[in-house]
């Protein structure tokens, strides 16, 4: 049974002539696509960051008296909730500043576990072959074989849920989409003129891989990495649906979105304020992602 | 692209009346989320499994939801022989869906094969207090009981629904959950198990039922799992009836033209408990007494009530239902007061608070407000939410130190149902009161109302003094429909839908 | 030809075997089944009863073995919560979600092919540009938040189709849109690359300088090899589909296979949720496997490899 790389198009860059850092610049600076989405992505991270100077209230202090207040530009809102509140009266803005900080250590969080996972197994197997390989596609194809969701929220179940929890189960489920594009990338140059050189002269194979190989094929992992990293945060989004994502009190994007759903009816806001935001988020991780893979491609697709 | 969205969401706010197809064709549809696998309702345990058992049979005696008195319903009349024996005379003339005949032999069959524990009902509670039926004439039955229960009549009104002895005989509990035969005001027309039945008016339903006769031609149930699903059908008019809405979006929906929203208590309370005893071996600092009380005054009950909890729900103090029998109402208790609370905590040795698991399995915002009260006087809590039969499970174990759970006594208005349960050196006791055990005991063994009474309060004292539980404050059910319909719901949360008809 | 059809078939049943014996390992801790079964509120006495009648006081190895020596014959055990075979629950509500993940497929296809020729036809155009947003928007909603919307807009606002269901076609018009949305930036994104390299190569090229008409280069040479990739991703997308369709199917109340599988992990049915993912695995293994063939008998140099 193959495992096809086909979700992630991948265009290696040639070893032998690396794109001059100059030409990688130019190019940055003239993708609309990648400048927007860096441009988000920095914002975000940067409110994330600085959520503890700029929310105007503590975001988890409730206030039954003062709940489900309008935001400032609906009817009776005012500025000293410029977001309104939610169903337990906590500042909505200062909740949302709040939320991307989670919302953002889970989808690096889970970035980071799937990719050590997944860049090992398909370097060993691209690098090994034979048994190693066969052994890892097994792993790899049952994997995909599982009902993803159903199994995220049968653990979830028996667990009960938590941001680690969470975490754990995002990085581990995420990870095939590393190890499919490290096993073809490895294929595809492990027997490249500088790689056989290297094993010529007795290095070692982990150093090896570790120094020769793995630097070679960083562009498309990193271009998995944003795709997984967006794919995770929208998860984290489907899971709190169903009540099994981060736990309260703590604010997260797709929590706030999933406790906002029964309010979609009547105050829309509460869903539509973290739906936009995740919107953007999510948006501007995947923009870079292409952005990346369009500038590090040895033919500009621009 | 999102403001158009957003505007669209805005604007249904002012707009959008569908009309309501029910009443022309005296059909009503209705949607709810339980997954009924049966409509044999002695293998299922759902709420909406007894609210359909009430269409399609009928019981021995019939408890009015106005008056609470047991009236006639299959029985003509009944008497006690003595405490363990009870004769019924039984209904002439009363023919089943199917033509056959209502006689003794049903009665006596039913209740007979029900009480072999060989034959796997899922509730054993609700027959293993019967020794045998026995026929003492065509239409005259004899109940033998394996001890005095005061509560039989309760059973003999409620879950017992008397079957017709030769079809059930033929087809078993699967070919009636699959195609039932009662006596009922509905007969069942089409039932797709987890997804839709529908009803179709029984025209021989016998006269002078207390039941009524029924009014409504076909009734349409659709399993709709989803809350705002659920809103959204009600709004576009292709369902009439809805139930258990949350209370925000009840208090939304009540004022849209065509729909009216009712709500009505329930018997179900809330409640936190603590491992008073050490039963985990955890040493938690609610092994402490003055923790638990703590935790009762940091706690705003009033404020959730109102605000998120609504209706007619009450704070409630006594660990019981204030409508059961024996729910003493005189006992200690704990106002909001987040300064004695820091005070308690700081007597116990924790003057900065601590960090606490807190599981739950129901009602997330309420158990969000709890904890955002312990919050500010210094108590953490990682919420765990589990589903109700893992957290059950844990807790049977003796794994869990801190819980916000919720407890229906079946409907039931005796304080047994609740109190016994819980702290009689049950699996489910954290407390190992001994003095508690003893009372609780007292109570329910003994036939003397003022000595039932008497150890009922003294139990329930002792639980409110040592704070084994915060007991939080009595449910409630939003019911939203057309408002077209004339429906009138019960506190014992089993909508009657024979009764209800169109305007 | 043979042996290799051969290993492709053993290595799935292993990979379907590996599989459920996980999800038999991790669901078996998912809680008591016996206190799922009894209800919410019910006594002890009850539930021991139970879970002696059922057969949930054994070990879990013997319980396992047990269930796989039925599943092997085509017998999955019985519901514990519907007392039904489970097979049968099965062949009741899989044709439900078969039937969405068909219709999503084929509306992804059919929004995403032409978006993607057109696309890698006129790169850097207006097109080009739209199609990049659109699967860009697919790629960050949350798909519970589109489907609420969607009903809100569809059925409430404008009542052009019915809330939820699954009864007619009607019903099944929004959760197609909805599940089908999210598999179209991918298929997309594999037609317009597949077209630009093949744009890019010499025998299109050739094709060109010989004075055919660029409609026909595009339909018979182009196109073709195009396809290829999203055929076989398409298989693979249509397992994703299937295991990932349990919101979808909540929120339209479409009493699916997801649906079922989510409300019996509340319900610790485990019977019912492993045989689900059994053949929820079984159909992407097979679907891969059928795509593999496809592939292997269209282009031979993948037999070797």
């Amino acid at each position: 049974m193959t495992v096809q790389s086909t979700e992630f198009e991948l265009d290696l860059p040639e070893h032998e002539a690396p794109s001059p850092r100059a030409i990688v610049l130019r190019r940055a600076r003239h993708h609309s696509g990648f400048l927007f989405g860096s441009c988000g992505l920095g914002l975000i991270i940067l409110l994330a960051l600085a959520a503890p100077l700029l929310a105007p209230h503590n975001p988890i202090e409730q206030n039954l008296l003062a709940r489900l207040q309008p935001p400032v530009w609906a009817g009776t809102g005012d500025w000293n909730h410029v977001l309104g509140t939610d169903q337990l009266g906590r500042d909505y803005l200062s909740r949302l500043l709040y939320g991307a900080q989670l919302s953002l250590l889970i989808g690096i969080s889970a970035m980071i576990i799937s990719g050590l996972i997944g860049t090992l197994l398909g370097v060993l197997a691209g690098y090994f072959g034979g048994r190693v390989d066969l052994v890892i596609t097994f792993i790899i194809t049952s994997r995909l074989s599982m009902p993803i969701v159903l199994i995220a929220l049968a653990v979830a179940a028996i667990f009960g849920s938590s941001l680690q929890l969470v975490i754990v189960i995002l990085g581990f489920l995420l990870w095939d989409g590393f190890a499919i594009v490290a096993r073809s990338s490895t294929l595809q140059i492990r027997d490249a003129d500088f790689l056989l050189a290297a094993r010529s002269l007795g290095m070692p194979a982990w150093r090896l891989i570790l120094f020769e190989l793995l630097p070679n094929i960083k562009d498309a992992l990193i271009v998995v990495a944003t795709l997984e990293m967006a794919h995770a945060i929208l998860l984290e989004s489907a899971l709190s649906f169903l009540g099994l994502g981060v736990q309260p009190p703590r604010p997260s994007w797709g929590l706030m979105i999933a406790e906002g759903k029964d309010y979609l009816f009547f105050e829309p806001w509460l869903i539509m304020i973290p739906g936009a935001a995740l919107f953007l988020l999510v948006m501007s991780i995947n923009l870079l992602g292409d952005g990346l893979r369009d500038i590090s491609a040895p033919e500009g697709r621009s | 692209m999102r403001s158009l969205a957003l505007s669209l969401v805005m604007a249904i706010g002012l707009t959008g009346t569908a009309g309501h197809a029910g009443p022309d064709d005296n059909s009503l549809n209705i949607a709810w989320s339980g997954e009924l696998a049966t409509l044999d309702r002695y293998y299922n345990v759902l709420r909406e499994g007894i609210i359909v058992g009430r269409l399609i049979w009928d019981a021995l005696l019939f408890k009015n939801p106005d008056t609470l008195e047991f009236e006639p319903l299959l029985a003509e009349s009944y008497s006690f022989v003595d405490s363990t024996t009870m004769d019924f005379e039984l209904r002439q003339g009363v023919t089943f869906h199917n033509g056959e005949a209502f006689d003794a032999d049903d009665v006596v069959y039913t209740l007979n094969r029900m009480a072999d524990p060989e034959n796997g009902v899922l509730t054993q509670r609700n027959v293993n207090w019967i020794d045998r039926a026995e026929k003492r004439g065509p239409y005259s039955v004899r109940l033998h009981m394996k001890r005095p229960t005061p509560i039989a009549l309760e059973f003999l009104a409620g879950p017992l629904l008397i079957y017709p002895n030769e079809y059930y005989e033929e087809v078993g509990p699967d070919g009636m959950g699959q195609a039932p035969v009662g006596t009922g005001p509905y007969k069942v027309t089409a039932f797709a198990p987890g997804e839709s039945i529908t009803f179709e008016r029984n025209e021989n339903y016998f006269a002078g039922s207390p039941k009524g006769k029924p009014s409504i031609d076909v009734i349409r149930q659709r399993t709709v799992p989803d809350n705002n699903t659920q809103i959204a059908e009600l709004l576009a008019g292709t369902v009439d009836w809805i139930w258990k809405v949350p209370a925000d979006q009840a208090a939304a929906l009540a004022g849209r033209p065509g729909i009216s929203v009712v709500n009505e208590q329930t018997m179900r309370i809330g409640y936190l408990s603590f491992d008073s005893s050490n039963r985990t071996g955890n040493s938690s600092p609610v092994n402490d007494v003055r923790v638990r009380q703590a935790i009762a005054h940091a706690i705003d009950r009033q404020a959730i009530v109102t605000a998120l909890v609504g209706g007619s729900s009450e704070v409630v103090h006594s660990a019981c239902h204030p409508a059961q029998f024996g729910c003493e109402q005189d006992v200690a208790t704990y106002d909001y007061d987040p300064d004695r609370a820091r005070e308690l905590l700081a007597e116990a040795g924790y003057p900065d608070g601590f960090t606490i698991d807190f599981h739950a399995y129901r009602n997330r915002p309420y158990a969000e407000a709890i904890m955002g009260y312990l919050d500010a006087v210094g108590i953490k809590t990682n919420l765990v939410y589990l589903k109700y039969a893992a957290l059950r499970d844990q807790v049977y174990a003796g794994e869990i130190d801190f819980n916000f759970m919720t407890w229906g006594s079946y409907s039931f208005h005796d304080v047994s149902a609740i109190a016994s349960h819980f702290f009689k050196a049950t699996k489910d006791d954290y407390a190992g009161d001994e003095g508690l055990i003893a009372d609780l005991t007292i109570g329910d063994n003994s036939v003397d109302r003022d000595e039932r009474l008497a150890a009922y309060s003294r139990a329930l004292k002792a639980i409110a003094d040592n704070a084994y539980w915060v007991p939080l404050f009595s449910y409630n059910v939003n019911y939203a429909f057309s408002d077209q319909l004339e429906f009138v719901p019960n506190p014992d949360e089993v909508p009657r839908f024979y009764s209800t008809r169109w305007k | 030809m043979h042996i290799f059809i051969l290993k492709r078939i053993g290595l799935a049943i292993l990979v379907a075997l590996f599989v459920s014996f996980l999800s038999f390992l991790m669901l078996r801790a998912a809680g008591d089944p016996a206190i799922a079964i009894a209800g919410e509120g019910a006594s002890e006495a009850d539930i021991e009863y139970i879970r002696i009648r059922f057969g949930f006081d054994r070990p879990l190895i013997v319980q396992y073995g047990e269930w796989l020596a039925g599943a092997l014959q085509g017998n999955f055990g019985t519901s514990t919560y519907f007392s039904t075979p489970v097979h049968e629950l099965i062949a009741e509500r899989l044709p439900v979600t078969l039937r969405l993940g068909a219709m999503s497929l084929l509306f992804a296809i059919l929004l995403a092919m032409p978006l993607g020729i057109l696309a890698a036809v006129h790169p850097n155009s207006i097109i080009d540009r739209l199609a990049l947003f659109l699967s860009v928007l697919g790629q960050a909603l949350p798909n519970f938040w589109f489907a609420l919307v969607l009903i809100v807009i569809l059925a409430v606002w404008w009542p052009l189709l019915p809330p939820s269901g699954n009864s007619t076609w009607q019903h099944f018009i929004m959760p197609t849109i909805v599940l089908g949305y999210y598999a179209t930036p991918a298929i997309m994104r594999l037609t317009r690359s597949g077209m630009l390299e093949v744009l890019g190569s010499d025998y299109i090229r050739t094709a060109r300088a010989k004075g055919l008409h660029p409609v026909q280069v595009l339909v018979k040479h182009a196109m073709r090899n195009a396809v290829l990739p999203v055929v076989s991703h398409s298989t693979v997308q249509f397992g994703y589909m299937l295991g990932g369709s349990v919101i979808i199917e909540s929120i339209y109340a479409l009493h699916g296979i997801g649906q079922l599988a989510w409300e019996s992990i509340s319900r610790a049915d485990l019977p019912t949720v492993q045989a689900i993912i059994l053949i929820l695995s079984l159909i992407y293994v097979g679907l891969n496997l059928a795509g593999d063939l496809i592939n292997a008998w269209l282009d031979p140099r993948i037999r070797v490899t």
